[in-house]
């Protein structure tokens, strides 16, 4: 898991046979590369190694100069022994398959043999080293253990304690891994338990993890419990969709039905975990409410139909419908619908109106951060937040709003000692590993970036264009920003401190929905610019293909409606038909009213969705579509990495793809041959939108690509924002 | 051969426990003169003495004390292992109690030999008196100048802290007392060659200082009279020096402390406790329970010293002498003592925590089985036991069958017999 | 000529029929099935059935393992929990839907064997033939053996 580039190799010997390996590799490690596979239950490659189960012992000797070896009178955990010049290992001598085996009496003496009712049995470590280590009777006579079973540690997670074999992986998982520590170890000897204080819920946003982790049935599911046997489910590769990292996941399901996701290992992305919203949130691919076929209104109420008389009515509707008609999606869609839903609108229909984002700030082209300061949106892939030196995450709570990058500022953190400075107006899960915590006033934020800037700028110095920005935030002295922000000025320096040298920026577009959201954007964009750092800026989309949606371009075009504009035409008739390709305007946009009278006024409501919405009851007419694990295609994650999903089990009823319902509709219209494939629909939006030249189906095996940079890079460009607009915050100081 | 009271000399003079009376009897003169040597004198010092750790492993001192890194570009720690929780041993309680400033002053000097800024005590939990008797002698040096800021004008600075342990045996191993210290579980981590020493990294990954409470209290006498003088202690044994103090319980007429020179039989040490009571010797576990036991005809050829003791068998270990008499069920013994262990397991390695659990339960049936289950039982603990001794983590679980197995070499024919023959 | 016709043909089949005759006075070996029925061999595997314990609990627990077992992937076993107020078995589980293609069915028994609770026997009722497909597939409710009769009510 290294990631040093050179390391010292040195020779040792696995049973007589010779291998270079990284000095200070564990050993464990080491005799994977000539193929053999020392068994273990504590040990976990992203883990400290702890040395507890004892199952991986060998016999270990040293070369000596006359080139004989002397072997040490105990064997040794290969888990924890770190290579060495002239160490010589012995994997499989009689002493060690006795004492394999020995250790394997042990863990059954207490271990329940309930494996039929297991959930865990069919794919537990136990069972598979039993079988291959392990003896085949037991000689102890003795009553087992007999504690709790099936205790509920939250809502997701069970714990059966007789079957614990205190490995400690569960333990250590909340401890180095998600770093809340709520789980613990209980009591000592043989009646060691983990658990977490005093049998609180364990809230983890990572818990469904340690139930991956346990090398037995402890910790199960409470979803999964008895839903399934190993051997009944099928299981293919998917990707999660639940926010915008994009975890690669394992997709298991039985007979049609979504029965599980597991982590699914991406070194690029999540490692091997998944949060738990990823991990439990799949649940709706089985709801009742699931749509399954074309609905149509009939006066009051919706009816059955075909998807020809849909089309019908749609095309009676939008075709040539220009200026009148619009269309709003959300971030879930694939890249191949986005792309098509795209064409249809701003070919066939020629419409402008059409957009993806439901902030309350709608940048205009000129506003983004791409058009007002020339730098991207997104520059940093997940992985190579591990090697910066400081992270600066501002605005929100990254546990919940990127789980998984959180996750890997918390491993550069405890692996490499990043400093990560957190500035977030409530407390968040961050702030426990934080360098330097700056909790704002709601409100403050750009003030907070002002004063930020000021010290930045005058470290650095030498920023092409800074004097206006100097000006503009020369009031925001240390001092200063304490009295407005309520940060203290110790702090400040802190933080602009540990910043100086360059620091990578994590904060999301849900910065859009601050009232001043456009000022804070551009405020926090300076920061980067002005400590040279303008290549490590992020500001990550949130949901699954949001940025795809950025990406192909499904904003406004020329003199089109944004998606306020849009729903301020359906209440005031400029629009007549509205097409909702899986969103929700109740649930998304911030002004609810707004939504309710656009989505009553509006002439033509079509919701194409995979579920019943509240939307779905204002709805003329209403489209089922494919759950990302019913239809092929691609999904931009967060850092730009186009991931393929896969068809891994049939639509439900006469759901079809959404790229193929636009295809179809195209058909229609013009007469051309459509696209039979999400691939051919690929091969077409790389033409449209050169970036996606890279992500042709055949570069889409394994962890996925990243788009390339368009065109060169532009000198970013410092802008002046309102640093003094803090709305409702006056007030407070 | 008499006792030869040097460590409990003054033990039971409440004079000697308040720093005025130690001083009177030459105390922290060790430590003037230490102050006034180079680090590496005092070093050598030790070094010529021979002195070698009381807490069990007979590890050379300065061996531990020279192996600190000399350049010192981070903090140094002086631990002090005072978690005496070893059955049948309570030299450590004696000497915390009765001559509190000992051990202080043979940990200051400790600390000023590798250059640490903070030593800590790790008082056993249930040793309340020691606990304060340490610490009123701590708040003395203070007042004295011996310890805080400058320490008698030397530019040297040093703090002792006490930290009580939470009750659990498995702490007095130096990695688990580190783990405990540190706020951790009492569990213990990655030795050698898994880990460096903890003189290179210990305690908060610094390097660290430890050693038993009687080692430290060896010490100014050691600085005071010179290694030499404290070489010629015990000088008919191998590489054994000084004197150790032995506590010696059981079936004896006067159990107590007895610190005695390296070199005597460990037949006179029963002889200095009073003799036997109630019956014949049958049985005697020289160094903690932990320690092999041997029979009569090892004991009387057994001559109490580091190696000497090994040659019979056994280990010095941390000297709780427990003689057991004729009447003594042997089974009942090692089964009561692995129960301790089993009780006592932290439970972070399979070996330990499963293992001694079941060692008990094969004792039991040991203890009250028939013929054909004791047969049983006894195939049992001999498979059980390889793999406890070769896969443990740490000394716990590697000693906690060293009772068992030991006993069952020697006892095999008594305790395969039906029970009412051996006891 | 008539003397032909009683060589070739009239005395081969009065040959033909005292052999019959002689025939009927041994001891038949067909049966009138299916009024009649023959005994079959201790080890004969017909049709499946689900055990009971006797106090009328199931013995399946669910697990499926003859699922897994089984080499035509005839059997779907879907589980639950049983809880206080609805015992279906003993322990955690029980079996919630448990369907035996019978037309996939090789009877070759290696359910039984994979069985960790004797929950599933072949027993020896063959009459097995339908005259729809669908009904076919032996649901839970048909593998099941009736509840034992309590003898002492």
């Amino acid at each position: 898991m290294q990631t040093a580039t050179e390391q010292e190799l040195v020779t040792i010997t696995v049973n007589d046979q010779e291998v270079r390996v990284p000095k200070g590799e564990m050993i464990v490690e080491s005799v994977k590369r000539i193929g053999l596979d020392v068994p273990i239950f504590c040990y976990h490659p992203r883990m400290k190694p702890v040395g507890m189960c004892r199952m991986c012992l060998v016999d270990v000797g040293m070369k000596q100069k006359d080139g004989s070896v002397r072997v040490m009178p105990k064997p040794q955990t290969a888990c924890t022994l770190p290579a060495t010049e002239g160490l010589a290992i012995y994997t499989d001598t009689e002493q060690i398959r006795k004492d394999r085996k020995g250790i394997l009496e042990f863990l059954l003496v207490n271990h329940p043999l309930d494996c039929p009712v297991c959930d865990r049995g069919g794919e537990c470590p136990l069972q598979n080293l039993t079988l291959i280590y392990g003896p085949s009777t037991t000689r102890f006579v003795e009553e087992k253990r007999h504690l709790l079973k099936a205790f509920p540690l939250s809502k997701y997670v069970q714990l059966d304690l007789e079957r614990c074999i205190q490995c400690g992986r569960c333990v250590r998982f909340t401890e180095e891994i998600s770093g809340d520590g709520q789980l613990a170890f209980l009591f000592r000897g043989a009646l060691m338990q983990p658990q977490t204080y005093e049998l609180t819920d364990f809230t983890s946003r990572f818990s469904g993890n340690t139930i991956e982790v346990c090398p037995v049935g402890a910790l199960t599911s409470a979803e999964y419990r008895f839903r399934a046997r190993p051997w009944d489910l099928e299981t293919s590769p998917a990707i999660c969709t639940e926010c915008s990292n994009g975890c690669s996941t394992w997709f298991d399901h039985r007979v049609g039905e979504m029965i599980r996701i597991n982590g699914r290992t991406n070194e690029a992305v999540n490692e091997e975990w998944t949060c738990d919203k990823g991990k439990f949130g799949h649940n709706y691919l089985n709801s009742p409410k699931r749509l399954t076929t074309p609905l149509v209104r009939d006066g009051e109420s919706l009816r059955e139909a075909g998807w020809a008389e849909a089309y019908e009515r749609i095309l009676a509707v939008f075709k040539g419908g220009g200026g009148a008609v619009a269309g709003l999606s959300g971030g879930r869609p694939s890249n191949e619908s986005l792309f098509l839903w795209k064409r249809l609108f701003t070919e066939r229909f020629e419409s402008p109106n059409l957009d993806h984002r439901w902030h309350v700030h709608l940048p205009g082209a000129g506003e983004t951060v791409a058009g007002r300061h020339g730098i991207r949106e997104v520059n940093t892939p997940i992985a190579a937040f591990e090697g910066m030196p400081a992270i600066f995450f501002f605005g929100g709570d990254p546990a919940a709003e990127q789980p998984i990058l959180y996750l890997r500022v918390r491993k550069a953190w405890f692996r490499n000692e990043a400093k990560v400075i957190v500035a977030a107006p409530e407390p968040t899960e961050a702030d426990n590993f934080a360098y330097c915590v700056l909790r704002y006033r709601p409100g403050s934020e750009a003030a907070l970036l002002g004063g930020l800037t000021r010290l930045l700028l005058e470290k650095a110095g030498g920023v092409a264009g800074a004097d206006e920005l100097r000006q503009a935030v020369a009031r925001f002295t240390p001092e200063e920003t304490e009295v407005v922000t309520g940060v203290a000025s110790g702090a400040l320096r802190r933080a602009a401190e540990a910043m100086a040298e360059g620091f990578a920026t994590a904060a999301s577009r849900t910065l859009y929905n601050l009232p001043n959201g456009a000022d804070v954007v551009t405020a926090l964009t300076n920061l980067a610019i002005s400590a040279k750092s303008a290549d490590r800026f992020n500001l990550f989309a949130t949901e699954a293909n949001e940025q795809g949606a950025l990406e192909i371009g499904v904003l406004p075009g020329a003199g089109g409606l944004d998606t306020r504009g849009i729903l301020e035409g359906c209440r005031d008739g400029g629009v007549r038909a509205l097409w909702l390709l899986q969103c929700d305007p109740f649930e998304r946009f911030p002004n609810r009213e707004l939504a309710r009278q656009a989505l009553e006024n509006v002439e033509f409501l079509l919701v194409q969705d995979i579920i019943e919405t509240e939307s779905f009851h204002h709805a003329s007419v209403v489209l089922p579509c494919c759950a990302f694990s019913e239809d092929d295609g691609s999904y931009t994650n967060m850092e730009r990495r186009v991931q393929r999903v896969r068809r891994v089990v049939a639509p439900k009823g006469h759901a079809k793809p959404s790229w193929k319902v636009f295809s179809e509709l195209e058909l229609r219209m013009t007469g051309e041959t459509p696209p039979f494939s999400a691939k051919e629909v690929m091969g077409m939006l790389g033409s449209a939108a050169p970036q996606y030249q890279v992500s042709a189906y055949d570069h889409l095996e394994g962890e996925g690509v990243i788009l390339p940079a368009e065109g060169g890079a532009a000198e970013p460009r410092l802008a002046l924002p309102d640093y003094d607009a803090m709305e409702g915050s006056r007030e407070l100081v | 051969m008499p006792e030869t009271r040097l460590l409990l000399k003054h033990s039971g003079d409440p004079e000697y426990r308040a720093i005025a009376g130690y001083m009177a009897e030459g105390g922290y003169v060790g430590l003037k003169k230490a102050l006034t040597m180079e680090r590496q004198a005092v070093i050598d010092e030790v070094k010529k003495s021979g002195l070698r750790g009381r807490g069990g492993a007979g590890f050379p001192t300065w061996m531990k004390w020279n192996s600190v890194p000399k350049e010192k570009t981070k903090p140094h720690y002086v631990l002090c292992n005072a978690d005496e929780g070893e059955p049948g041993t309570f030299k450590d309680k004696e000497l915390m109690e009765n001559t509190p400033h000992l051990m202080i002053e043979g940990m200051i000097i400790g600390g000023y030999a590798i250059q640490a800024e903070v030593g800590y005590v790790y008082i056993r939990a249930e040793f309340m008196d020691c606990a304060r008797a340490i610490k009123m002698a701590i708040d003395e040096a203070y007042e004295n100048g011996f310890l805080g800021k400058n320490i008698l004008g030397s530019g040297w600075d040093h703090d002792i802290y006490v930290h009580m342990g939470a009750g659990s045996y498995e702490c007095g191993e130096e990695n688990a007392m580190m783990r405990s210290l540190m706020g951790e579980r009492g569990m213990p981590g990655l030795k050698f060659p898994h880990a460096p020493f903890p003189t290179i990294e210990g305690l908060w990954n610094l390097p660290t200082l430890i050693n038993n409470v009687e080692s430290f209290a060896c010490v100014p006498h050691i600085v005071v009279n010179g290694g030499d003088w404290y070489a010629m202690i015990g000088a008919s044994t191998k590489n054994s020096r000084g004197t150790k103090i032995f506590s010696v319980s059981g079936h004896v007429n006067k159990p107590g402390n007895y610190e005695i020179e390296f070199g005597m039989p460990l037949m006179e040490l029963l002889e200095l406790a009073g003799g036997m009571k109630g019956g014949e010797l049958k049985a005697c576990v020289p160094g903690g329970s932990s320690v092999p036991m041997i029979n009569k005809e090892q004991c009387e050829k057994a001559i109490i010293g580091y190696e000497e003791l090994v040659e019979v068998g056994t280990m010095v270990g941390s000297g709780g002498c427990i003689f057991l008499n004729e009447h003594t069920c042997i089974v009942t013994f090692i089964w009561r003592t692995t129960l301790f262990y089993a009780r006592e397991s932290c439970g972070k390695c399979t070996p330990c925590r499963e293992g001694s659990g079941r060692l008990v339960a094969a004792l039991a049936r040991l203890r009250s089985g028939d013929d054909a289950q004791k047969t049983a039982a006894l195939r049992d603990i001999d498979e059980l036991v390889t793999v406890m001794r070769s896969a443990s983590l740490c000394g716990l679980g590697q000693m906690a069958v060293s009772p068992a197995t030991s006993a069952l070499q020697d006892f095999r024919q008594a305790v395969g017999a039906p029970k009412g023959a051996n006891t | 000529m008539i003397k032909e016709i009683w060589s070739d043909v009239v005395k081969p089949i009065l040959a033909g029929l005292a052999v019959t005759a002689r025939r009927l006075k041994r001891d038949k070996s067909t049966v009138f099935y299916p009024e009649e029925q023959r005994e079959q061999y201790p080890r004969t595997r017909w049709r499946h059935v689900l055990t009971r314990y006797e106090n009328g609990l199931e013995k399946c627990i669910g697990c499926s393992l003859c699922a897994g077992a089984c080499p035509a992937r005839c059997i779907y076993v879907e589980s639950a929990e049983n809880t206080d107020e609805e015992r279906y078995s003993p322990g955690e589980r029980y079996a919630k839907r448990y369907e035996i293609n019978m037309l996939r069915c090789i009877f070759c028994g290696l359910c039984e064997e994979a069985c960790p609770t004797g929950a599933i026997v072949l027993r020896k009722d063959f009459e097995l033939a339908d005259y729809h497909r669908d009904d076919f597939i032996y649901t839970r409710e048909m593998l099941l053996e009736k509840m034992p009769v309590k003898s002492d009510r």
